[in-house]
Formats: C-alpha cells, sequence, structure tokens
C-alpha cells in the first residue's frame, strides 16, 4: 500500500527513515526521489545527504544544527509540497549500454555454480519457465524491449537497482540459494522483481543471462564518461541494452581496454511522471 | 615522509568524519572506528581533529621517519616504542629523522591510532582520504598499508609533551564486557515485546567473523511481531526480511536470526529490518572491543544519543590539552 502520509522511523543519532509505503512500485521510488530532490533544491543547513531506495529516502542530518523533529517537520514539509507523485519531475539521463544476451560468460558462470554448488535450470530457461514466455528469444526480446529506471544504488558502489519503464517487460524471478560465489563484472541480472549490472565481479544471486562490456563503476575516477566520478549511474537515470554480437562486444570491449569507448547517453532531460502514467495507460498488451 | 617498514594486520590510512555525501551511490563513509580517540590523537599534534592518519587494527605496523616530526599514539595499547625505549600513550612525542616506531600487539583494545604533526597527505578520493577496503578506494591504492610504501605528510606544527588528562579519555574496559548505547529504531515494532526485552537483557559475544564492514553478534533467538510475519510478499519470506531501504549506519541489521552491527564500511541499502541503531557516540567502544567480548545493549533516547556525541566533541579540542 501507499501510505496517506510519509511515515518517519527515526534511526540513531543522524538520521531518519522516510517511509512511504510497503510495496514494490514505481510510484513509491518517484516519491522517493522526488523527495531527495527537492531536498537536495532547498540545500537545508543540517541535511547532510539524502539516500533513495524503493519505497523509503534514508536521510543524513546534522544534529548540531537540527534537532530530530525539526529535521521530521522539514521533510515533512517538503513531501506535502510534492503534491501527488503525478506532480514530480526528475532530472534523468538515459545510457544505451551494448549488452551481448546469452554470453558465454554467465553460461559458463552458472555451469560452475551447477557442477560444485548445487544443480539448478540455467537461468534464462529459469526465467522463460517462471515468466510463461516462448522461449529465450522471447527472453531477450522482452528484456531489451524497456528502457530501465535506477530506483536506488547500493549492496557495491555503483550497483544499480533497476526496474523496468515498460510494465509489458516486467518479469520475476527467485533468487540463488544459496548464493553464487562469483559472478562475472558487467554481468545482467534479475532476482524479485528487481534487475541489476554487476559493476565488478562478487558473489551474488541474481539469476544472471546477458553481460555489458561497458564499466559502470571506476576506482581510479579517470574513466571517459564518468565526469570524475567513480560510478556511471545515480538515481534517477535510465538504461536501455541494446543487443550486440559477439563482434560488436569485444570491438566495444577493446575500446574500453584502451579508455577510447564513448558511452552512449542522452544528458538530463525531464522525467515527467504524470506523462509516465498517461503512456503506460495506452499500452496495449500490458502483462499482469 | 615515513616508511611503511612492517604493516601490522590492517594499518589504513582513515580521516575524520570520512567520504560523506555518496550514500546515495553506495559509498559508506569509513574512517576512523573509534573517532574519539583518533580525534584526540590529531589534536596532540596540532591537526585538525579529522586530519588523516592510521587505524591500527588488533597488531600495529612499524614505522621508519624520513623526517623530524611530532607524533602521538591513542586508543588501543599495543605498547608503542621509539628505537626500542617504551613510549607513553595519548601524548605528542619529538620523532628524529632515522628513528623507527613499532607498535605490537594490542594489550588492551583493539585499534590505536597514530597521528603525524600535519597529517598524511595521500590523495582525496571523493572528498576523504580514508581507505574503503573492500572497493579499493582511498588511502594508497585503495587497500590497506603495506611493507616498502611511503607515506607523505604535510608540513606541521606540533608541539611534543602534550597530554590528554585522562578524566578527556574514552575508558578501554578490562573485564572483556561493554555497555553499548542504542537507539530504538527504525524498524523496533517489527520485533515483539519479548524479542526487545530479550535483546536489551541478554549477553551477545562479538564473533570473530567481523570487520569494518560489519559486527556479528552470537546470542538468543529473535521473536518477531505480527508485522514481521503478515506482509505483503514482496518483503520477502523471512520474517526479518523488508523491501530494500536504506540502512542508517550503525543499524543493528538483522540477517535471519544473526544482528550484524554496520559499521563505517557497511553496505548503504539491502532487504532486512533494523530493529535498533547504534549512535555515533558509542562507536568508540565498538572500535575498542575484540572479538569474543560480551556486549550488553543499553536502549537511550536520540536526543540522550545527541548529547552524548556532542560531550565526546567537546572534550576533543586542543584547549583541554596539558603539558607534562
Amino acid at each position: 500500500m501507499i501510505y496517506a502520509q510519509p511515515t518517519f522511523l527515526p534511526a540513531g543519532d543522524r538520521y531518519v527513515l522516510i517511509e512511504f509505503g510497503n510495496e514494490m512500485n514505481l510510484d513509491l521510488n518517484f516519491m522517493a526521489q522526488g523527495l531527495a530532490s527537492a531536498v537536495r533544491q532547498a540545500a537545508i543547513p543540517g541535511i547532510i545527504e539524502t539516500a533513495p531506495c524503493f519505497a523509503s529516502l534514508l536521510v543524513h542530518y546534522d544534529p548540531e544544527i537540527l534537532t530530530l523533529s525539526q529535521t521530521a517537520d522539514l521533510l515533512g514539509g517538503l513531501a506535502a509540497s510534492l503534491g501527488r507523485s503525478d506532480d514530480i519531475e526528475l532530472s534523468s539521463r538515459l545510457f544505451y549500454l551494448p549488452a551481448l544476451y546469452l554470453d558465454p560468460w554467465t553460461r559458463e558462470c552458472v555451469e560452475d555454480y551447477c557442477a560444485r554448488i548445487a544443480k539448478k535450470v540455467p537461468d534464462p530457461e529459469l526465467l522463460v519457465q517462471e515468466n510463461g514466455l516462448d522461449g529465450v528469444d522471447h527472453l531477450v526480446r522482452l528484456h531489451s524491449s524497456s528502457e530501465y529506471w535506477v530506483a536506488s544504488l547500493g549492496f557495491w558502489p555503483g550497483l544499480p537497482f533497476l526496474m523496468p519503464l515498460d510494465p509489458r517487460a516486467r518479469l520475476t524471478a527467485p533468487k540463488y540459494n544459496p548464493p553464487r560465489t562469483n559472478t562475472p563484472q558487467g554481468a545482467i541480472g534479475l532476482g524479485g522483481a528487481a534487475n541489476s549490472i554487476y559493476p565488478v565481479a562478487t558473489p551474488g544471486g541474481y539469476q544472471i543471462f546477458a553481460r555489458t562490456p561497458v564499466p559502470i563503476w571506476d576506482a581510479t575516477g579517470t574513466r571517459r564518461g564518468f565526469d570524475g566520478a567513480l560510478c556511471l549511474f545515480r538515481p534517477g537515470d535510465r538504461i536501455r541494452f541494446v543487443p550486440v554480437t559477439r563482434d560488436e562486444y569485444d570491438a566495444v570491449e577493446a575500446q574500453v581496454n584502451e579508455n577510447r569507448y564513448e558511452v552512449t547517453v542522452v544528458e538530463y532531460q525531464k522525467f515527467v511522471v504524470r506523462d509516465y502514467k498517461a503512456w503506460c495507460e495506452k499500452l496495449p498488451g500490458k502483462r499482469a | 615522509m615515513i616508511e611503511i617498514v612492517k604493516a601490522g594486520l590492517e594499518t589504513s590510512i582513515q580521516d575524520y568524519p570520512g567520504r560523506i555525501g555518496y550514500w546515495n551511490q553506495g559509498f559508506p563513509p569509513s574512517g576512523p572506528m573509534d573517532s574519539w580517540s583518533f580525534r584526540m590523537a590529531n589534536i596532540l599534534v596540532g591537526n585538525a581533529p579529522g586530519a588523516a592518519g592510521l587505524e591500527c587494527q588488533f597488531l600495529g605496523p612499524t614505522l621508519g621517519f624520513q623526517q623530524d616530526t611530532v607524533v602521538a599514539i591513542t586508543g588501543a595499547d599495543m605498547r608503542p616504542t621509539l628505537d626500542g625505549i617504551a613510549l607513553p600513550l595519548w601524548q605528542s612525542v619529538a620523532v628524529r629523522a632515522g628513528q623507527v616506531l613499532a607498535l605490537g600487539a594490542a594489550r588492551l583494545g583493539a585499534r590505536a591510532y597514530i597521528a603525524i604533526a600535519g597529517g598524511i597527505a595521500n590523495p582525496e578520493r571523493l572528498g576523504s582520504r580514508s581507505t574503503f577496503h573492500k572497493a579499493g578506494v582511498g588511502g594508497i591504492d585503495g587497500h590497506a598499508v603495506k611493507a616498502g610504501q611511503v607515506l607523505p605528510v604535510f608540513d606541521g606544527t606540533g608541539t611534543a609533551g602534550l597530554v590528554v588528562p585522562e578524566a578527556l579519555r574514552p575508558e578501554i574496559r578490562t573485564d572483556r564486557r561493554w555497555e553499548i548505547e542504542v537507539c530504538a529504531g527504525p524498524n523496533d515494532d517489527w520485533i515483539d515485546a519479548a524479542g526487545q526485552e530479550r535483546f536489551l537483557s541478554s549477553d551477545w559475544k562479538l564473533s570473530a567473523k567481523s570487520d569494518r564492514t560489519g559486527f556479528r553478534l552470537e546470542g538468543p533467538e529473535w521473536t518477531f511481531a505480527e508485522k514481521a510475519i503478515n506482509k505483503p510478499k514482496e518483503h520477502g519470506s523471512l520474517p526479518s526480511n523488508i523491501i530494500d531501504h536504506g540502512y542508517p549506519l550503525g543499524a543493528i541489521n538483522l540477517a535471519g536470526q544473526t544482528p550484524i552491527i554496520l559499521v563505517n564500511d557497511g553496505p548503504s541499502m539491502g532487504g532486512f529490518i533494523n530493529p535498533y541503531t547504534v549512535p555515533s557516540a558509542a562507536f568508540w567502544k565498538l572500535g575498542q572491543a575484540k572479538p569474543g567480548e560480551i556486549f550488553r545493549f543499553r536502549q537511550v533516547s536520540v536526543e540522550e544519543a545527541q548529547d552524548m556525541a556532542r560531550a565526546i566533541k567537546a572534550r576533543c579540542v586542543a584547549g583541554n590539552l596539558v603539558t607534562l
């Protein structure tokens, strides 16, 4: 459900957690990001930073400047001024990432897991089964058909939690049990209703079925396209996966290795929630 | 310049308050776990309280000095020596070029801090010199220091012979038992009344499987409120599962039945509840506790926790130091 009023939960001496509801719903994330954006613009002395998640916003404040109740009052006022989520407009960039679907590296990783840890249905086939698709080609078509919304970043610096903006591309999948001990860097995965990209080789629990050669994390902060940041994405960005052949994948990887790859990105535009919802309403063939 | 002769177990460059402002990209602040001792070390050598220094964990390093300077060592007692002669803690000391400072295993406490006049001058990453080992960010090449490395140091103006009065130092426990303050929330209402009572009245042992990302605790089972059991299925199947949300630093994060205190290098978000949060003023105790030691938690209000942090900050100022 979406709460009538956001709930303020104290979290120690310098944080407050604001919950907008208790379900996985893009609308709740728009509210969290809308409030984060409003807080940034208001530049309130004593509010240090915020971190949006699916349905909530964590706020870090300075108790030397603001009390808990002052912080809650200020944020409550800002949240009320945002109005309905329809009225929220968010700054958003659109990234085009080449992706080799059904790639050899994620397949090898799954086969290794089956051999060493636990037998399971290979990840692409499991996604087909779980979502009643016509086969792995259908999975590739459907997965690459939507833009993905960066709902939040976490777990690892720069790791994006993604939700498809086209409701017809919503897929679900169970997570690995037990988790994998390794995942190739750049693997694209899905667990529960969330998609993600693994910034570096890490353990993981999402079903994996594609890989991008484009780094989304750079500890040196010197890569092209990162503007000195260490992570490619910020909350509120969008990603479109562009299916490529193995040759195209290898060509991009070679450019990346020589640090001459230019990330394809449409710079900041306004994402208007009202327009997005109107578009969703008109879509034919929505998946339940 | 200072040469790392021996690295110790995990000696890392940290500054205070660390890498702030990147929580929404998944970066923790890092920084010293016992920021009380850390700040005191800095003011002893004439630095700003947050200047970059060394955190030494369990077993300290051996450092060779290539310049005259002033240093101070605080926090855990690792029996420091200068050219083999014992050095006092909580005091600024003159060091000559060519001398060797050696720290051993911690006799009392877990983390010692070494401040050098001027502060360590490694490059800033995202506004901080702190080391975040897990992702290889900050410090020198992103990790704990290694033998053979040379640390650059800013020019400083330290004075030898300054002392932190005993009453202004954190009191590291000698009986291996710690009383740690906690604030209720954000998810205390997911635990039933018996579970809340049990949390506050039980002994919790600090597990050896603890590091700068999280402190695991061993203790009794948790019991849950109705809210944790009957909930929309997107929260997940375990009572302690919740829709992924932001984690406050200090959260007592309940992964299944295992509470993990999320500390300086901890994750920014995840799908487990945080029934309690350790406030910043109690972090120094976490920093000085060794695996196997026992925690008892005492609930305080948010306002009390904020007052405690203010009191520590008021102690960590140069005007409070005395001369030998």
